[in-house]
């Protein structure tokens, strides 16, 4: 599954540079605009090592997003799931706070929360917790009514073990969402890294946006992807070993 | 079957519209002769000239149509002509030699600021700069990898000072760091922000001075007018005749008799300022496009030119000389 999602990876990284080189070669664009390969290899043996720490140091604030917005939409999706006042307040003010676009709130968070770890931290959750609350709370409004009915009729059915029903019997669905959520965890890192952060590899990947230097973009995107790539494989791998476990338990 | 055809079908389509994509970039000529000029910034005081061209009819006059295009950070003048997209632009002088060292076939045919309008602002009652020395134990802002780190660096090693006897700040848009006393020196467009933080400071109280890396020798080249070098040649009547009307607009967008029609003009497109506000900005970009009266708007200072390119091989951010003198066409001689 790991190494599916790597080399799957690098079908597609590939097919984007060579449709690049393509677009360079057929209209005879200069290394300005379309680095050349030999400026590409240059330039990814100048600044792999400094990127990948940099990337590291990205992909560690966007796990650490990841969690919070993965415990904060838990914890939304399951006060929300029954279709009482409060659950549809807490709906409400979960939608409406997603639909203020992420770099208008920006400028507040940097004035409170400064341009270190914090906001870095929050913007990672706020922009990854969304597609997770809407997974969760379509599991857990709805029963999973082969099991809980049995429960409901014999007087031991409890809101935690209804829980646990819906969240075991839709950990596949609950997996593909979690790993598909560290995309949007690390493009919220990287987002508040550009917009204001001393490190990471939104930072690196502004300094080069601002020397128009498409062959340090491309070397970090390329990095980006094959980090990322890694962590879903592990999520997923995660996702099944819990499964297994829990299932055994 | 019949879904296999029209996907293939809808294959060629996709195919002949990339084709045609392709093969649309890199004319020298929009379609029906319209030019595309694209800006480095947003509209404001500072391209005065162009859009004073665009909206009195003086680029009609020289019997062209042009398109004048609002730049942005993500937005390179550069880029867009050799693709086709533009066929003049403006940039400024890191970008054009940043853009040779790569084999750009850019050209300048003429050069708007005189003085670049990036500097650096500080409270005057705390400091003042007479002397690059006075920099030492400060505390300076810079934007990582912008033109400002380029220039602040260049002062420091020539007034002798190391990175360990100032200390430097990255600097983002939220300017909270300098107005809590933070931050010494903040770098600031002169003819923008530099106008409003220095009122916001005034209002508390406060005067402000401006360091200005051109009074220290340090000649940073900031917006120029660029075009393609294949344009140059195969159209040389049509740069000039672009050239005459943009540079007529700026002469005419400076001349203080017309201010008034120029801050119309400005205000058509820049909503979020106030007239008074484009007043001052217009005020004091006339002091940077022209700074003596005699001085014929568009000139080339080749000189400043080839300090900025030997600044950037200095600092390692061209691999080796361009020669930029070579590719610098004042007035569009080919």
């Amino acid at each position: 599954m790991l190494h599916r999602r790597v080399y799957q990876f690098l079908i597609i990284y590939c097919l984007g540079i060579l449709f690049l080189l393509l677009l360079k070669y057929s209209l005879g664009l200069s290394n300005y605009v379309i680095p050349s390969p030999l400026n590409l290899r240059t330039t990814f043996s100048e600044v792999v090592s400094r990127y990948f720490s940099d990337v590291l140091d990205t992909l560690s604030v966007a796990i650490i997003g990841q969690f919070l917005s993965i415990f904060v939409a838990f914890l939304i999706g399951i006060l929300a799931r029954k279709t009482t006042w409060f659950g549809s307040f807490v709906k409400v003010a979960a939608y409406n706070f997603q639909a203020y676009p992420i770099v208008a709130l920006a400028p507040i968070i940097f004035i409170l929360l400064g341009d270190g770890f914090l906001s870095r931290l929050l913007i990672a959750a706020m922009i990854c917790y969304f597609p997770l609350l809407l997974s969760v709370l379509g599991i857990m409004s709805e029963p999973i009514e082969d099991i809980e009915h049995f429960y409901r009729t014999t007087g031991r059915m409890r809101w935690q073990l209804a829980i646990k029903i819906r969240a075991f019997e839709n950990l596949n669905k609950l997996t593909t969402v979690i790993s598909g959520s560290a995309t949007l965890a690390m493009a919220g890192t990287i987002v508040a890294e550009f917009i204001a952060a001393n490190t990471g590899i939104g930072y690196s990947i502004r300094i080069a946006l601002y020397q128009s230097d498409l062959s340090k973009i491309l070397v970090a995107l390329f990095l980006i992807g094959i980090t990322l790539s890694v962590y879903q494989g592990i999520l997923e791998w995660a996702g099944i070993v819990a499964k297994k476990a829990w299932a055994a338990s | 079957m019949k879904t296999e055809k029209i996907s293939s079908k809808k294959f060629v389509v996709l195919a002949l519209l990339v084709f045609c994509f392709f093969f649309s970039a890199g004319s020298t000529h929009a379609a029906g002769d319209r030019l595309n000029y694209r800006l480095k910034w947003l509209f404001n005081a500072s391209v005065a000239g162009d859009l004073y061209a665009d909206v009195h009819g003086i680029f009609k006059s020289e019997g062209i149509a042009v398109t004048v295009k609002a730049g942005g950070p993500e937005r390179d003048a550069i880029k867009e002509l050799e693709l086709g997209h533009a066929q003049f632009g403006v940039a400024s002088a890191d970008q054009v030699i940043r853009a040779r060292d790569k084999g750009a076939p850019v050209v300048v045919i003429a050069q708007l600021f005189q003085i670049n309008p990036l500097q650096w602002i500080y409270r005057s009652a705390a400091m003042s700069v007479d002397s690059l020395q006075d920099l030492r134990g400060k505390t300076l802002g810079i934007t990582y990898g912008g033109n400002d780190e380029t220039i602040m660096r260049t002062l420091l090693a020539k007034g002798g000072i190391t990175e360990d006897d100032v200390n430097l700040f990255s600097v983002r848009y939220d300017y909270t760091p300098f107005y809590q006393n933070k931050v010494d020196l903040w770098p600031v467009y002169r003819n923008s922000q530099g106008i409003f933080i220095s009122q916001k400071l005034q209002d508390a109280g406060e005067d402000v001075g401006f360091l200005i890396p051109s009074k220290f020798g340090v000649k940073f080249v900031a917006n120029s007018v660029v075009t393609s070098e294949r344009m140059l040649q195969e159209n040389p009547d049509l740069v000039k005749r672009f050239l005459n009307a943009l540079l007529l607009a700026w002469e005419e967008a400076m001349n203080p008799d017309n201010e008034q029609k120029t801050i119309t003009t400005i205000a058509e497109f820049d909503k979020d300022s106030s007239p008074e506000l484009i007043e001052q900005q217009l005020s004091i970009t006339r002091m940077l496009i022209k700074p003596r009266k005699d001085l014929v708007i568009g000139t080339i200072d080749a000189a400043a030119w080839k300090q900025t390119e030997a600044i950037m091989l200095k600092q390692g951010q061209i691999t080796a000389p361009v020669a930029i003198e070579n590719f610098l066409k004042p007035g569009g001689q080919p």
